[in-house]
């Protein structure tokens, strides 16, 4: 009976979306328990985490640690210190400080709205990695300026995904697939008789089109893209990615796509290469290493888009291909290329469909 | 870009499932055949029992060209007057049904009187030749059920429908399309309650007439709050597992509206179905809280009808397959799945006729508007209203009324099982039918 396979897919209501996962094994009991263990942990966090309940921790230090330090438990200070690292390697693009101005624009909970120049002026006094002290020997957090509010909306999902992929290692699951939502989602191993997972990326004016498709295997992707929470008001669209400097809607952008080893760095990463753009992007990949960005760009008319593909140093060895043409294509002329190249994408390196 | 609501839906295949049962509450023409008769053609009728929902029914009446009402009677002057002044037209009016039940020129009665009088009205009106509609619960003794079979099986051209009106609700036909499409999946449990902060009590001008008008009061008369408020439930849930009860427990009491009257003023009951399914009904006059309405609740989904909103709420179970399956996913920014936390509103679908590409899309559309609460869900016609069309279409057309004995009996039979239940303590069983 061990050689039967079993397919699980179950899908979870967590965070403001839907966690879906996908897993085979040869129990459909021990898979549906495995996957029960998944989606309480994921729940777990959501509690720990949400700025929506008043109760969870990141709450109670949102409202206390003005005042005092707090005290926080290590999982979460670990999280606290990575977020903090990649707001500092980000130059703040990344920041998790950032929810006051998502209230502002009225992302949180309401419709949207613009607020005045004088406002933004007001809210970004109390914005801003630097505000946060952490001490690792004492696990605590102290903010320096009243009002600043934690707001792991970009790094949290990636977060849970990778605590999911840890559990479902953990129990001997070799072939799974966590999604939260789309937009961040780890491919443990491949399906039975694949090589990969197959990933359609979203075309930005279609959500029903792909506008690539990815082939992954122990490898993270994330997503920041403007067509999912945004508001209208007059011609312009207002989309719910704020620059943290500016404390404006990043502009000229559709989607910022990282593969990463795991997917809370891609879930940052997209937020802070969404923000960045493809220049500083480039910069900030030549100076790391395991990671590889794509960008869908706005052309200055129509809805056509334009592709960017942008890779650091390992890029090769983090488990992401296109199709297999595609990657042979691209092994061959790899060695014209310098390491870090922004390839202008044509057709040859995905499928596009 | 395509707008954010088209976008919404093409994701969501739960709400197409909605959606396909919504499409599928056709409208039964109601409308159309109550104008279509002629003066000749409409039924002619004489009401028994002009009491409050006497009256409530005549005033529907009124706009129901297919019937033409010749007679009222009530024992009580100032509701026959009540009930003159209701239907606006000049009916004779009687005190004594069996006089008007006499008349020739009559050809169907409607009867509402108190629950202890309905079985001897239903025989009668029977025997006497008419069509009858009889307000729910159909009957108030066990043994009733079975005079009423017999008689009624005697006079098989005469059309008996009973008064449970939610039968002819496009909401709740809407409801049981979904569970018989498995929308809800196995559906296991039936929630329904009716609550309300009222001493169910009627003013009384001249004490003599307590009883009279305060009937639903005392034991010698009444089912109590499992007959006149339970009844409903107790026939959706039979509606939802197709069937009737295998037993039931209940308990009850007493315990707040204590002015003299006999019947508990909160009741509450558990009925089991074969097969698992199991029906929890409360009632109680001491807090108004949700209402009235109920929980179709099954291993894949909740339907939640509260007065005439219906929410549908899928419930994620996963999905066990063997062998690999063509896998491909999607990645893209965070989709939000708050309004699907909130649930999906159902509401009866009037263009069911058009499955158009886009008349469908408008349909998605709108349910998606009905989910964000833009789009206000509203019955196409009173179910009142419905069953006493239906009630005068069956009598022309010589069909099948949508209440017709077995549905009534059914109900009324677990009204008084329940209540036994609830004085004895004890759990009360079913005699199985001899096949």
């Amino acid at each position: 009976m061990r050689d039967a396979i079993t397919r699980y897919e179950a899908a979870h209501q967590a965070m403001g979306t839907e966690f879906t996962l996908v897993a085979y094994g040869d129990d459909p009991q021990y898979l549906m328990a495995v996957g029960n263990e998944v989606f309480e942990e994921i729940d777990r966090l959501e509690g720990q985490m949400s700025i929506y309940r008043p109760k969870s921790e990141l709450s109670v230090i949102n409202r206390t640690a003005a005042a005092r330090s707090v005290c926080v438990e290590p999982k979460l200070f670990a999280l606290l210190v990575n977020a903090v690292d990649h707001s500092q390697s980000t130059g703040g693009a990344f920041d998790v400080t950032a929810g006051p101005l998502m209230k502002a624009w009225g992302f949180f909970r309401g419709k949207g709205r613009i607020p005045e120049n004088s406002e933004i002026a007001q809210v970004l006094r109390r914005v801003g990695y630097r505000h946060l002290y952490l001490k690792r020997a004492e696990r605590t957090i102290r903010f320096d300026v009243e009002g600043l509010e934690l707001d792991l909306g970009a790094i949290g999902k990636g977060y849970a995904v990778d605590r999911a992929v840890e559990i479902l290692r953990h129990y001997g699951v070799t072939r799974a697939l966590v999604s939260s939502g789309t937009s961040s989602l780890y491919a443990l191993g491949a399906p039975p008789g694949e090589r990969a997972w197959s990933i359609s990326l979203r075309n930005p004016y279609d959500s029903e089109k792909a506008a690539n498709v990815i082939y992954l295997r122990d490898c993270s992707l994330s997503t920041s893209g403007n067509y999912e929470k945004f508001f209208k008001q007059g011609d312009k669209t207002y989309a719910h990615i704020l620059n943290p400097s500016t404390g404006k809607p990043v502009e000229n952008m559709l989607a910022a796509i990282v593969l990463a080893p795991c997917a809370c760095d891609a879930d940052a990463l997209s937020t802070a290469f969404y923000v960045m753009g493809v220049e500083r992007s480039r910069e900030y990949l030549a100076t790391h290493r395991d990671l590889m960005a794509l960008f869908y760009l706005p052309r200055s008319r129509g809805q056509g888009f334009r592709r960017v593909i942008l890779r650091s140093d390992g890029a090769d060895a983090i488990g992401a291909f296109f199709t297999k043409t595609a990657a042979r294509k691209r092994r061959a002329t790899r060695k014209q290329t310098s390491k870090v190249s922004p390839s202008r994408i044509s057709g040859a390196w995905a499928t596009a469909r | 870009m395509k707008d954010e609501i088209n976008d919404d839906l093409t994701r969501r295949n739960f709400l197409k499932t909605a959606a396909s049962a919504a499409a599928f509450a056709a409208l039964p023409g109601l409308a159309a055949t109550a104008e279509n008769a002629g003066p000749n053609d409409a039924v002619r009728y004489g009401f028994v029992g002009t009491g409050t929902q006497g009256c409530t029914l005549l005033r529907f009446l009124t706009t129901i060209p297919a019937g033409r009402c010749l007679a009222t009677c009530d024992i009580y002057p100032p509701n026959l007057k009540k009930g003159v002044e209701a239907i606006g037209s000049r009916p004779d009016t009687y005190e004594d049904y069996r006089q008007l039940l006499d008349r020739k020129d009559i050809d169907a009665v409607l009867i509402a009187t108190p629950l202890y009088l309905h079985a001897r009205m239903v025989i009668d009106g029977l025997e006497a030749g008419k069509h009858v509609f009889i307000e729910k619960s159909m009957f108030f003794k066990e043994e009733e059920a079975e005079q009423i079979r017999k008689v009624a099986a005697a006079h098989p051209k005469q059309v008996l429908q009973v008064g449970l009106h939610r039968r002819s609700s496009v909401l709740y036909q809407v409801a049981m399309e979904m569970v018989g499409k498995g929308a809800l999946g196995r559906v296991l449990l039936v929630q329904s309650r009716v609550t309300t902060h009222s001493s169910w009590r009627r003013p009384v001008a001249d004490a003599k007439y307590e009883r009279l008008i305060n009937w639903r009061m005392y034991r010698e008369y009444s089912g109590g709050l499992m007959a006149e408020m339970g009844s409903h439930f107790i026939d959706i849930a039979n509606w939802a597992f197709e069937g009737e009860p295998v037993s039931v427990i209940g308990t009850g009491g007493l315990d707040y509206w204590k002015d003299g009257r006999e019947v508990h003023d909160n009741v509450q009951s558990i009925f089991d179905y074969s097969g698992g399914g199991r029906h929890y009904f409360h009632c109680m006059l001491f807090n108004g809280h949700h209402s009235n309405g109920v929980m179709i609740m099954g291993d894949q989904g909740t339907l939640d009808i509260t007065d005439d909103r219906g929410i549908y709420f899928r419930e994620p179970v996963a999905k066990i397959s063997s062998g690999p399956a063509k896998e491909n996913w999607w990645a893209g920014a965070t989709v939000s799945k708050a309004a699907a936390q909130k649930g999906v509103v159902i509401f009866p679908e009037k263009e069911a006729k058009d499955s158009g590409f886009v008349d469908r899309e408008r349909r998605y559309a709108r349910q998606w508007l009905a989910s964000m609460g833009v789009y206000q869900p509203e019955e196409p016609y009173d179910p009142y209203w419905g069953e006493l069309v239906n009630f005068f279409v069956s009598i022309r057309e010589n069909k099948a009324p949508v209440v017709p004995l077995e549905i009534g009996t059914a109900d009324a039979m677990a009204v008084i099982k329940a209540n036994r239940a609830i004085d004895t303590g004890l759990k009360t069983s079913w005699t199985k039918k001899s096949a």
